[in-house]
This record gives structure tokens, sequence and C-alpha cells, in this order.
């Protein structure tokens, strides 16, 4: 399998390479520059000798004295080369060197031109003229006369390739000198992400309270740092609520099944009236319904907390939802004097079960608890687009201590009733808290001076999804 | 009445054909899904009662080919898995009802009767009768012995459906979900209440106590036998 490259490594390859094209992109501009220059040089050089010569051949008595001077020209120029034709005729030449015939045919634009001549590179131009110098004689006079001058650049060509090795070295050198400055400006500019990684690697189930430092990174990685801290607290509120469900659960299960045991048991050990054991069966299976109970409800509650859509979104008339629970509990009501009232009324878009189901535990806790010949109070309204379902009852004060905890799975306030016949699973609170969740709302509870209230609000947005 | 039962955890399929065959079934009891299928292929049912999870072939496959094969047999799903999907699913495929484990006996047998009962006549529909106890459907009157039974609206519903399903054992949450359209498990004991209150009205002052409570089951209309 092909390992993924770090990027450390891709960073530093990337800006070695930058620099390395950059560096070479000069390099190439200096020869270039260098050349040009040399040519420059070279053709101002030319013309110079040129213009000499011309002069030479205006100004000397006698052929003889132009070949002298020709002759001390070409000596005291090192690396300079004539030629003089009169009528295609040569008349002086350099030794070693052969000159085009085409050189510098063109005189307006004085063009040079450049040649190879057995080990010499060369560059040249030529001129021609008509002799005005009567001092010559006839065999000079008012005849046409080519001169052609060539240099050796070898000299130049020399430097030329010097230059390039010098440059290429340079580039080499530059090249790892600056592989290793971008190794190190990656290396310390990446530093936060290492930070970052040394945190997450102590991330573990038991350590779940570690979070990455914020303040410690640069701008751009703030926001994965708090994604990565939002993630992790999700985490842990989830990691916290499946160790907290899997303790209440085992709790909740080693009492009725104990007994249950025992008292399977116990029956077990001598024979027994038949009736007696019909009555022992009819009591486990009250108690294994509870059991059940229990778990759907456990299940109810799980999949209310983990399903993100309402399973059956609609309109829900709340005043008829009342209505049709105060019905159900008329009986239960009754029989502690109770009277249920009803007042307001509006709809929310939601889950016509769930929130049946919500009010209906709210609707049951507060004829539990009310104070038998009481008023049970269901008010509907709405404020400000929320809509809210508040469910009041008289009777003992919620102690201001448990509140926060009172929508809690299997939280009751009173733990000696805890397997009272009447009594629920310990889950119907959650389960409110858990649907209204879901449907984006709220349910609060507030409770004091022999009156208590618990409110299911349903958001805005909700109800305008109606 | 022939039931097909297809439960491969052993205790809960000798339990299940136990049950029902004591409530007047006859049960015939697959451990597989391949069984399950070949049995509901080659014999004539009123209903089967399929586990999703089997081994072989699972309950929703077994359904399908039933299905593709023209098949109308009434199916029940039992289903550890409480997912809406899954109860969506067995209802597309053309599933009759289905119970989440864990369920109550009581629950399932009230289904069972419930599903058979689907399809045929209903009985009458204007007067129904156990004992001396008489309810007029149109009128909405309940009398005992001739004498007038005043009872609220809600009362007559529950009496009703004793009376329409005399003999059965009811579950508190049967009672609940057809008298009051409640389709949750309430955490109280108001059906317990709703049928004393009942009770109160069809039995007191009468010889024979007609509304009997079952314990660790349900409620039932019947004559009580003579210990």
């Amino acid at each position: 399998m092909r390992r993924p490259t770090t990027l450390t490594f891709r960073l530093t390859v990337m800006f070695t390479l930058v620099s390395a094209a950059v560096l070479l992109g000069l390099g190439v501009l200096v020869a270039m520059a260098t050349n040009k220059h040399f040519a420059e040089l070279d053709r101002s050089y030319l013309e110079d000798k040129l213009q000499l010569l011309e002069r030479i051949v205006g100004e000397s008595v006698g052929s003889d004295d132009l070949a002298r001077r020709l002759h001390a020209v070409q000596n005291s120029h090192q690396g300079l080369f004539l030629r003089l034709e009169r009528d295609g005729a040569p008349i002086f030449k350099s030794a070693v060197v052969d000159f085009p015939a085409e050189l510098g045919s063109d005189l307006e634009q004085s063009q040079v031109s450049e040649w190879q001549t057995g080990p010499l590179s060369l560059r040249g131009m030529g001129r021609e003229m008509e002799v005005r110098n009567p001092l010559l004689g006839p065999a000079f006079e008012g005849r046409r006369l080519r001169i052609d001058v060539a240099v050796d650049t070898g000299i130049h060509a020399h430097f030329m390739t010097e230059l390039r090795l010098q440059l290429l070295l340079y580039l080499v050198l530059a090249m790892i000198v600056s592989a290793h400055l971008g190794w190190w400006v990656v290396r310390s500019g990446l530093a936060p992400l290492r930070i970052m990684k040394n945190r997450a690697k102590d991330v573990s189930a038991h350590k779940l309270d570690q979070r990455m430092p914020i303040e410690a990174v640069p701008v751009e990685l703030a926001d994965l740092a708090h994604s990565l801290n939002a993630m992790l607290d999700r985490l842990q509120a989830d990691f916290q609520r499946l160790m907290e469900f899997s303790s209440d659960l085992a709790h909740e299960l080693r009492t009725p099944i104990s007994n249950l045991l025992t008292q399977t048991q116990v029956s077990l050990a001598h024979p027994r009236q038949v009736e007696m054991y019909r009555e022992i069966l009819a009591s486990n299976a009250e108690e294994f319904q509870r059991l059940a109970r229990m778990i759907s409800d456990m299940l109810y509650l799980a999949k209310t907390e983990n399903d993100i859509e309402l399973p059956h979104p609609e309109k829900v008339d709340l005043g008829q939802e009342v209505r049709a629970l105060f019905d159900f509990y008329d009986a239960l009501a009754d029989e502690k004097q109770l009277r249920l009232n009803l007042s307001g009324a509006a709809s929310v878009w939601g889950d016509k079960l769930m929130v049946r189901r919500a009010i209906g535990n709210l609707l049951s806790n507060a004829i539990r608890h009310a104070q038998p010949g009481t008023d049970v109070t269901v008010a509907v309204d709405e404020r400000d687009g929320e809509k809210r379902v508040c469910v009041s009852n008289l009777g003992p004060t919620i102690d201001a201590a448990h509140i926060p905890r009172l929508f809690d799975r299997f939280y009751r306030v009173d733990k000696s009733r805890m397997h009272s016949e009447a009594e629920g699973t310990g889950l119907g609170l959650a389960i409110t808290r858990a649907i209204m969740l879901a449907h984006r709302g709220a349910v609060s509870v507030t409770s004091g001076h022999g009156k208590t209230e618990f409110c299911l609000v349903f958001p805005r947005e909700a109800a305008a999804q109606g | 009445m022939k039931i097909l039962v297809v439960e491969d955890e052993h205790k809960t399929g000798d339990y299940l054909k136990q049950g029902l065959s004591e409530a007047g079934f006859v049960v015939d009891l697959a451990r597989d899904g391949q069984e399950g299928l070949q049995l509901a292929l080659s014999e004539h049912y009123d209903l089967a009662i399929l586990d999703v999870m089997l081994p072989g072939c699972t309950g929703w496959e077994i359904l399908e080919r039933l299905r593709a094969k023209g098949e109308t047999l009434p199916v029940l799903f039992l289903t550890a898995r409480d997912q809406v999907e899954d109860r969506v699913r067995g209802l597309e495929l053309g599933a009759d009802d289905y119970l989440v484990k864990p369920f109550s006996f009581a629950e399932l047998l009230a289904r069972v009767r419930t599903i058979l009962r689907r399809g045929r006549p209903s009985q009458d529909n204007s007067a129904l009768q156990y004992a001396d106890l008489e309810l007029d459907l149109l009128r909405r009157r309940v009398s005992r012995a001739g004498k007038r039974i005043d009872l609220t609206a809600k009362e007559f519903g529950l009496l009703e459906l004793l009376m329409r399903r005399q003999g059965e054992v009811l579950p508190r949450t049967l009672i609940a979900s057809q008298v009051w359209d409640m389709n949750f498990d309430s955490d109280t004991n108001v059906i317990d209440v709703a049928v004393r209150r009942l009770r109160s009205k069809v039995d007191e002052g009468f010889a024979v106590r007609l509304i009997q409570t079952v314990r660790g089951m349900g409620y039932v209309l019947e004559e009580a036998q003579e210990d």
C-alpha cells in the first residue's frame, strides 16, 4: 500500500520547487542579458574598427604606407582580423581566418555575422567604400574598396561558460538551502496542528474532557478547533448519557428481578396449594408487565432522542388533544374529586401521538400529585408565536433541589415510593422532554406556594411550518 | 382456526404454541424461516405469526414470498426492533399488525382475535347481549335484568368493547387504545379505575358478577365461575 506523504514533506518539496523555478528563471535572464551585452560590445568595437580602417584608407600616403598601417592595426589589436578587397581581389588579409563571402553585404544595417573558423568563434561585419584619396595613386583612387573586420569571441564564450556554471552551482546550492529552510518554515508553521494532534491523542473514553486549544492556534485553524471541540462536547454528553443510562438500567432492573427471583425460589422450595401458585404467578405477571413497560418506555425514549425527524408531522389541535386526555383520565380525576379545566386554544405542527403522550404524562403527574378536591388546569396559549401548554395542580411543592434533575430518567423525588403500584417507570418526564426536544421545543417547571406548573413550549418555527 | 407460528426462540415458540392452543386455536410451530415458508405455502392457515429475525430467511422474506404467490394469509409480526422503518416496511409489505417485544401474551391474544375477526360481518349493529345484560347500540342504552343503567359515553364504549369480545381477556393497553384511542402505555391505573366504576354500576346489586379481573392479564366479560 502506498503511504500518503506527510504534509510537511509535500509543502517542503513545493517550496523548494518554487524557489528553484524562480532562481532558474533569474539565471537564464542574467545569462541572456550578459550575452546580449557582449554582442553590443562587439558590434561597437567592430564599427569602431571599421571607421578606423576607413580613416586609414583616407589618410594613407601610398600603398606601402597603407600596408604598413594595416599591419600596425593588425598587430596592436589582439584577436582582431582584417580583410581588404579591391574589386573582389584581396589586397590585405589576416592569416588563419576565412571570411564568409556574403559577410556584411548590407551596408546600411551594418549587420553582425557570426561564424566558426577552425577553433575560433568569430563575429564580424563589413563595409564597402569608394576610395577618395589621390595619394594612394590610380590603383586605388575612385575604385571600390571592401573592408571586413572580425573579432574572436572566444573570451566571451569562455566567460559565459563560467557564468553558466556558477549560476547552476548557485542554483543547486540555493535549492538545498531552500529545502532546509522550507522544511523548517513548514514545521514551525504547522506547529499548531501538532499541538492539536497531541491533544487529540489524549482523548479517550475515560478522558473526554480534553479540548483543542483555540487561543493557541491561528485563525484558520480556530474554526476547525471549534468544530472539533463541539464534536467532543457532543460525544462527551452522549457518552455520559450512555454510561448513566446503562447504570440506571442495571439499577432499575436489579430490584424487581431480584424480587421475582427470590419469590419464585421461595415458592419452589416447598409444595404449596394451587391457589398459592396462582397468586404467585399473577404477582409475577404484574411485575413482569412493569418491567416490559419500562423496557418499551426506554426504547421509546432512545428512539425519540435519536430520531432527527418527526415520524408523522401534521397539524395538531392542542385543545382537542387535551379534551381527549381529559376523557381518558376522567375516572382517575373523579376518584380524587379533581376538576379538570381547559382554557385557550392553539394548534402546533407536530406528531400527534407524541404531543398527546407529552401532555398525557404531565396530566397524569398532575392528577397523581394534586390535592383531592382541587382543580387541575390546562392552559393553552400563544405568545409571540410560541405555543404553550401549561398543566398546573395544587399540591405539595417540589423542592428546588429536585427541579434541575426532574427530567432525568429514573429520577424520583420521593425515593421511598419507587415501586408503588400507581407510580410509573420513572421515565414519564424524560420522555416528555425528549418529545419536546424532538419538536425543537422545551419543557419547564415552576413550583411554589403549593402550586406546581409544567409547561410545554413549542417554538415559533414549528408553528410556522403549519 | 389454524395459526402458523414461526419463532426460532425455543421457549417463546413453545409458550406461544401452548397459549394459543389453550385459547382454542390449532397451532403449527416452525423453528426457522424455510420451514415456516414451506408450511405456509403447503397448508391452509387463518393467520401467521412471524418473528422478524429468523434463521434461514427473515420474517420479511417469508411475507414477501407469500404475497408474491398471491397468498393473502393475514400476518402478525413479532419484532424486537422498535424501529419506525421496520413497522412501515412490515405494513407496506402487507402485514396486518405487529407487536414489539417484550409483549404480553394477553395483548397478543387480543390482537390475534382482532385480526381473525376482520372480514367477518360484525355480529349485530343494533344490540348486544350477554347473560341478563343488554346493550342497545342505537339508543345507547344499557339495562340489566330489565333495569336501566346510566353510563357515561366512555363507560358505554368500554362496556361495548367488553361485550363484543365477551369471554376474551382484554389487556389494559388494548382497552385504552380501543376505547380512548390512547396508543401509549399510561403509567397510571386509569383503566383499573374506569373498570371499577363501570363494575360498580353494572355488577353492584346483582348476584352474578359479569366483569372479571384476570390478575396479571386484564379484564374479561364473563359470568363468575363458582369456586
